[in-house]
């Protein structure tokens, strides 16, 4: 479910940033206030590697033959409780974005809030700390960590398809998007809970202390935070990125200015909500090419087609020859000196 | 691949990237400050991108290509890890294939679709992206990398975390890899784990993490480990920084601002 770089528009990656980051400052403020804290980060950072050694071991689904690895957001914040656990995911997504390339940098503030912001600060608190924490035994923990996983995996499912679709890099229509996600979704956190379940049981019925430790330690979100952490998701699913996906029409709008392109004067859509931003009647460059069919033509997006097609692969070739010669110099270079 | 040799692998993935970062380079020796603000300009310039500008990209190939080149970090490595992040981009890729089906011009007496234009430009997009943050990783060590982040004022708690969670990383699928091993060996050569094994199996994980932790922060406090972090000092830009910054997003605006692949292409055309 990592996002990348190229599906998202620059307005909704740099709206998810803002979010995500706020999020991260909040958590790590709180973590920082506890008097644990200092106990605590060793654990985090080893439970992180945990996390990404636990995601690597496939195991078998029965009676599909389909393999499947574990999430770990519920499973973190069942342990650690509800900030750190999220600064948990969030450096396990940036070590996975930096040196995996998995999720895109971009993408980060999308993925962190997808994968992290939702399962450890807004799932956690609202649906396993009530089921599970005050009297734990196994099978409030199994329907928590279930119900939890489930829920997690729905709604980041969801704000993936939102924010994909708010971009309006890929074209697929909202409702035939939603139900390839959802669904798809349900059934993997139907299996992860499960999983996610029996591991916290396992370490339950071995250790109940660290259940039962984490259940006392753990300092809730705050309950102005939550209030606050669903205006910011409320925020984010519509008034703020609806706004924010007229952007990069503008920015374009504004290159195109800038760059003079004639691409930009021949397709005439009025976008009134970039207007009013910018004050101005503006011309918008077309994301209706398509409904315009063959005629659209004369407007390719990248001047001439033929001008494009030769130019992008003598591009291409001149730039490979020269990384080439680059490489070579320098293996030369080293061998020599 | 069996799935020990997939741990292996994971495990010299998480090296690799470090032992080229540990490079001494010129793309090494630069300021993180002036590598971290490039790759974000860079990044902001590859998405602002329309969607169906397929070929206008071409000339920011030049980025990655180049300072990989300078860097010396190896283009097998970077295509192998691009492979990681295609199937989700493939996906909507192809999907706009199916939705987008009108020409957009011929090409040759072929008419091309806004789809193959779109699936093209993603594609294009996407190399670009993943090749600037891999080759930002793989030009700058990990230590410097934090100060950085240190420098921008990201909480420590955040940093010291990203440090103990980069450094036991290794550790920690080693330890997964030998279980698995011993696991599969005791099932008669298993290729997966069953589902109602994987409580116990993650489980026995995680207690020897929670004991590790332990074992680690005794060890940090022997150190004389306090939640507080030593603040990084400033270190000002050098001239080859502020370079670096201007080429880098200088050429990246011009490419975006003017339609240089087109150019090429006219020209190439008027030659005999």
């Amino acid at each position: 479910m990592h996002m990348a770089d190229a599906l998202l528009s620059p307005s909704v990656g740099t709206t998810m940033w803002a979010v995500a980051a706020g999020a991260a400052a909040y958590a790590a403020k709180r973590t920082a206030g506890d008097e644990l804290c200092e106990r605590k980060i060793p654990l985090m950072g080893v439970l992180g590697s945990f996390v990404f050694a636990a995601q690597m071991i496939n195991f078998t689904i029965p009676m599909t033959g389909s393999s499947g690895h574990i999430g770990g957001g519920i499973l973190l914040a069942a342990l650690l409780g509800a900030c750190p656990s999220f600064l948990t995911v969030v450096v396990i997504l940036a070590i996975q974005c930096l040196f995996f390339a998995d999720g895109g940098l971009l993408a980060l503030g999308g993925n962190i809030v997808n994968l992290g912001l939702v399962p450890c600060l807004v799932v956690y608190p609202l649906v396993y700390r009530p089921i599970a924490e005050r009297i734990p035994s196994p099978r409030r923990i199994t329907a928590a960590s279930i119900l939890g996983v489930v829920v997690s995996l729905q709604l980041g499912a969801f704000l993936v398809v939102l924010e994909t679709l708010l971009s309006g890099v890929a074209e697929l229509p909202f409702s035939a998007f939603l139900m390839l996600m959802q669904p798809i979704h349900l059934a993997i956190g139907v299996v992860e809970g499960i999983v996610t379940a029996s591991i916290l049981c396992f370490v339950y019925a071995s250790r109940p202390e660290i259940i039962e430790g984490a259940a006392s330690q753990n300092r809730p979100v705050s309950r102005a935070a939550l209030p606050a952490f669903a205006a910011a998701a409320l925020l984010v699913g519509g008034a703020l990125s609806s706004f924010a996906s007229g952007l990069p029409d503008g920015l374009e709008w504004a290159v195109g200015k800038i760059a003079g392109s004639p691409e930009l004067e021949a397709a005439g859509v009025a976008y009134e909500q970039a207007a009013e931003i910018q004050g101005t009647t503006a011309i918008m460059p077309g994301y209706a090419f398509a409904s315009e069919g063959a005629e659209g033509a004369e407007n390719s997006p990248s001047g001439t087609p033929v001008a494009g097609v030769t130019g992008g692969v003598i591009t291409f070739l001149t730039i490979a020859a020269l990384g080439g010669v680059i490489s070579r110099f320098r293996a030369r270079r080293a061998h020599s000196g | 691949m069996t799935h020990t040799s997939n741990f292996a692998a994971k495990i010299r993935d998480i090296y690799s990237i470090e032992s080229i970062s540990s490079g001494n380079s010129v793309l090494h020796r630069l300021h993180p400050g002036a590598k971290i603000t490039a790759t974000a300009f860079f990044l902001a310039v590859v998405v602002s991108f329309g969607r169906y500008d397929f070929s206008r990209p071409v000339p920011l190939l030049s980025y990655p290509v180049l300072a990989a080149a300078l860097g010396g970090v190896p283009y097998a490595l970077l295509l192998r890890r691009f492979s990681l992040a295609l199937p989700f981009c493939l996906l909507a890729g192809t999907a706009n294939l199916y939705f987008d089906r009108a020409a957009a011009f011929t090409l040759g007496g072929v008419a091309v679709s806004f789809g193959i234009l779109s699936l093209f430009s993603i594609l294009l997009r996407a190399f670009l992206c993943v090749m600037a943050v891999l080759i930002l990783a793989a030009a700058t060590p990990f230590t410097h990398l934090t100060a950085q982040l240190e420098r921008m004022r990201v909480p420590s708690v955040l940093i010291t975390l990203f440090e103990v969670t980069y450094r036991y990383l290794g550790t920690l699928i080693d330890e997964a890899s030998s279980m698995y091993t011993a696991y599969s060996l005791r099932c008669g050569g298993e290729s997966r784990v069953k589902m109602r094994d994987m409580g116990s199996f993650a489980g026995q994980l995680l207690l020897r993490s929670f004991d590790r932790a332990e074992r680690v922060y005794a060890a940090m406090k022997c150190r004389g480990y306090r939640s507080c972090r030593v603040r990084q000092e400033r270190v000002p830009f050098a001239a080859a920084d502020y370079a670096y910054m201007f080429l880098v997003c200088g050429s990246a605006l011009l490419f975006r601002l003017t339609d240089v692949t087109s150019a090429v292409g006219r020209l190439a055309a008027r030659l005999p």
